[in-house]
């Protein structure tokens, strides 16, 4: 017999044997099925949180915050910058010559979530009448635009899906009295982005109830991705003006930073400290696989099998055992995870929430298996040496 | 009876299973440690604010701020000690622009820092600011950013004018504060409300919180319903929460984080439990003969079981608490990257070492019920 058909004999011979040593067979199944149904959840937490925020933004359009504000809370325009803005070149005009410009402002809804009816804030955002032609991904699903002048809102689906009091013809107490919820708003199937977890009203309505006399922030649609130096120096070189300009992809990367690296570290720390645990589980299973087939090995060996099909069809199992592993615990995932939504901070303002939605992804299952099979043949490889190399004469005498 | 060197040798027959067995052990508690910790640090913020604080906000954020006349009402309530408004001053030092803002928290100074028992002021920078309307107290990073000198007389442009049309305000420096407990320096000043209230043009006469302390802490739920319904069905309609529970709702704000870290404990737990519990039951049934051979020399069948249960505690307890204490010098990195308090409490540990002993006695129970009710003849004859 030649090595490929020894090792796959031995393969054969060592699956079917494994009822006998359930036990310690399943040790590597579950270990490795705990780790992927933990580090899976998690992983997706922090994908869906970053294609969630990710999910707004277009290289065409830009942000304008004042100058040093890192975030849209933490920065002001006055009406006479928003003015200057919006002229500047290489703003993008509509059919009727109009600037495709929204000067908004973020203030905090209090709402109460649905799940715990814990009192959280969401993004009132106020908008100009731009807003949605410059967001043509986001769409009118229930209700009608509101009335500027009138003390109306229209709600995201993810905010409306997660938040009390949200559906249309709902009273939402904000400051000057009840504001009503006049229309739904979503994103594309799939895609949804940071905005569907806002309430959003027409900027000027809410700057008269609120008695604010300046914005938070201006977006632009610019006349294309490659304006954006164009535009950003036009702003830069007027004296009227005091502001810092950033592509819409680039501000929201920066302002979800630190809740991104949060989740990020979360989800490696326990993943390693997880895969190290599975590990030695995987490494104890194999040895104790090694010594209750210590006899048959040697008389194999004994027999003419080579000591490097012996070690290849123990790798196997190890690889075949933890990739079981990883089916279990994506499974697990699967069930508990795979399209939930959460609500968590993370919204435009530092205490608002943002929805999102778990997604255990192609991607994900990848990076589960790759991790099993990389602690499977690791789990393996020292066991399966010492089987290859462990004397016949001395295994075969000591029994 | 050399019973501890029969438990110690049992541990060391499979050196290499019980040594990875022990180190799956410690790897789970490292992590039940760090996860609980969160818990525990959560826990810790909220149980350290107090209660007999309360703060009265406007229930919109951002709203227009309360009357200052409302003081009034809250000090005659039955249980209130002592109320002081706030109000924001802003300013610039020297050159307009956002690099030079100064802002100062315009209050009732003993009555603001009694509210804030983890910022340490001077006793004497606090009289002197009772005492001089125009006093203002300063952290020691303000004072350090401009260079200011205790007694020395500033200028800030304020955003808002004065009566007198100049948007030029003169404060004394009286003396500094500490916020030992923050995470970086702080940047801010304290001033007298009356002073700053007596003579701004914009909001005369509101403030923007009210502190509020009462007698009997666990009256605070129905004080802050008191409290919220003065200003009921006007257009400043308050919410009043007591520090401890804003801390909690702040907790709850994050996301569900109790649950999450509970839930990832329960998978390390069960798979744990599982990796064990094999390898307990195969310790056990290579060494069904020793014990047999223990139980025909004489030892009480309850003897050999307290055999088994002490080898087990053995292989459980000490990497669990070696697990507990690489959590514990862990926990400070946490912090270090921002991500909050991790506290790996004495409390932690009890609970950790408890979840360890749990495992270890079901872990052991049914292999050695069986190893018992096996008759000794049996055993020795398959031997």
């Amino acid at each position: 017999m030649n090595l490929a058909s020894q090792t796959a004999a031995l393969i054969t011979t060592g699956l079917r044997h494994i009822p006998q040593r359930l036990g310690s067979s399943l040790v590597i199944v579950v270990g490795i099925a705990g780790v992927v149904a933990v580090l899976i959840p998690v992983l997706a937490m922090y994908v869906g949180f970053g294609n969630t925020i990710r999910g707004d933004g277009r290289p065409d359009r830009a942000i304008v915050l004042s100058h040093e504000a890192t975030t849209e809370y933490d920065s002001g325009l006055s009406r006479d910058s928003v003015a200057v803005i919006m002229d500047a070149a290489g703003v993008r005009h509509d059919a009727h010559g109009d600037p495709l410009v929204s000067a908004e402002v973020v203030l905090a809804a209090p709402v109460a979530r649905k799940r715990d009816h814990t009192d959280v804030n969401v993004t009132l955002r106020g908008v100009s009448g731009q807003y949605f032609a410059m967001r043509p991904e986001l769409k009118l699903v229930a209700g009608r635009m509101f009335t500027p002048g009138n003390q109306q809102l229209m709600v995201g689906a993810a905010a409306r899906s997660q938040f009390e009091g949200l559906e249309i013809g709902d009273q939402v107490r904000l400051q000057d009295g009840d504001w009503k919820v006049v229309g739904v708003f979503a994103g594309a199937p799939g895609a949804r982005g940071s905005r569907e977890s806002e309430l959003i009203a027409d900027a000027r309505t809410v700057m008269s109830a609120y008695k604010l006399d300046s914005f938070n922030s201006m977006t632009v649609e610019l006349d294309s991705a490659a304006a954006l130096p164009r535009f950003e120096q036009a702003l830069a070189g007027d004296a009227r003006l005091f502001v810092s300009t950033r592509g819409e992809p680039e501000y929201l990367a920066s302002s979800s930073r630190s809740v991104n690296r949060m989740l990020h570290l979360v989800a490696y720390v326990i993943g390693t400290i997880m895969a190290l645990g599975a590990l030695f589980a995987a490494l104890n299973s194999m040895y104790s696989a090694v010594a209750a087939r210590a006899v048959e090995t040697a008389t194999l060996r004994a027999m003419g099998f080579a000591a490097s099909a012996v070690a290849i069809a123990l790798l196997a199992e190890a690889l075949l055992l933890a990739l079981a592993g990883a089916a279990v615990g994506v499974a697990i995932s699967y069930a508990a995870v795979d399209g939930a939504t959460i609500s968590t901070l993370g919204g435009a303002l530092f205490d608002s929430q943002l929805v999102y939605s778990l997604r255990v992804s192609p991607g994900l299952v990848v990076i589960a298996i790759a991790l099993a099979a990389t602690l499977g043949l690791s789990g393996g490889l020292l066991p399966a040496i010492r089987a290859a190399r462990g004397s016949i004469a001395a295994t075969l005498h000591e029994k | 009876m050399k019973f501890l060197p029969l438990v110690w040798a049992g541990l060391w027959r499979r050196p290499v299973r019980s040594i990875l067995t022990a180190l799956c052990i410690t790897i789970a508690f490292v992590l039940l440690g760090l996860l609980e910790g969160v818990n525990a640090g959560f826990a810790h913020a909220i149980a350290e604010a107090r209660r007999e604080f309360l703060i009265t906000n406007t229930r919109v954020r951002g709203g227009a701020p309360m009357p200052i006349s409302a003081m009034g009402k809250i000090q005659s309530l039955p249980g209130v000690k002592e109320v002081a408004p706030r109000a924001y001053f802003i300013g610039t030092y020297r050159d307009p622009g956002i690099r030079s803002s100064v802002v100062a928290i315009a209050t009732q100074p003993d009555v603001f820092f009694r509210q804030l028992p983890n910022v340490r002021v001077d006793p004497a920078g606090l009289e002197a600011l009772h005492k001089d309307r125009e006093g203002m107290l300063v952290t020691r990073g303000l004072l350090d950013q401009w260079g200011w000198k205790v007694g020395q007389t500033i200028t800030i442009h304020g955003a808002t004018p004065k009566t007198d049309g100049s948007p030029d305000w003169t404060f004394h420096i009286v003396g500094i504060f500490d916020t030992p407990q923050a995470a970086g320096p702080a940047y801010f000043g304290v001033i007298n409300y009356a002073y700053f209230d007596e003579y701004r043009v914009e909001n005369r006469g509101t403030a923007e919180i009210f502190y509020v302390r009462i007698a009997d802490p666990n009256q605070a739920v129905a004080m802050s319903a008191a409290i919220d319904h003065i200003f009921a069905n006007s257009p400043h309609e308050s919410r009043t929460r007591s520090r401890q529970a804003r801390a909690e709702q702040q907790a709850r704000q994050m996301g569900d984080v109790e649950f999450f870290t509970h839930a990832i404990i329960g998978a390390v737990l069960f798979t744990l439990a599982f990796l064990t519990g094999n390898t307990l039951r195969q310790a056990l049934q290579d060494r069904a003969h020793e014990f047999a051979v223990l139980g025909a020399v004489g030892y009480s069948g309850g003897r050999i079981l307290s055999l088994a249960y002490a080898e087990a505690l053995l292989l459980y307890l000490p990497p669990a608490l070696f697990g507990l204490l690489i959590a514990r010098l862990l926990a400070p990195l946490a912090a270090e990257q921002e991500i909050g308090s991790i506290l790996v409490s004495p409390g932690v540990a009890a609970a950790g070492l408890m979840c360890a002993a749990c495992l270890a006695l079901v872990g052991i129970a049914i292999p050695a019920a069986k190893l018992v009710r096996t008759p000794i003849a049996t055993t020795l004859g398959k031997g």
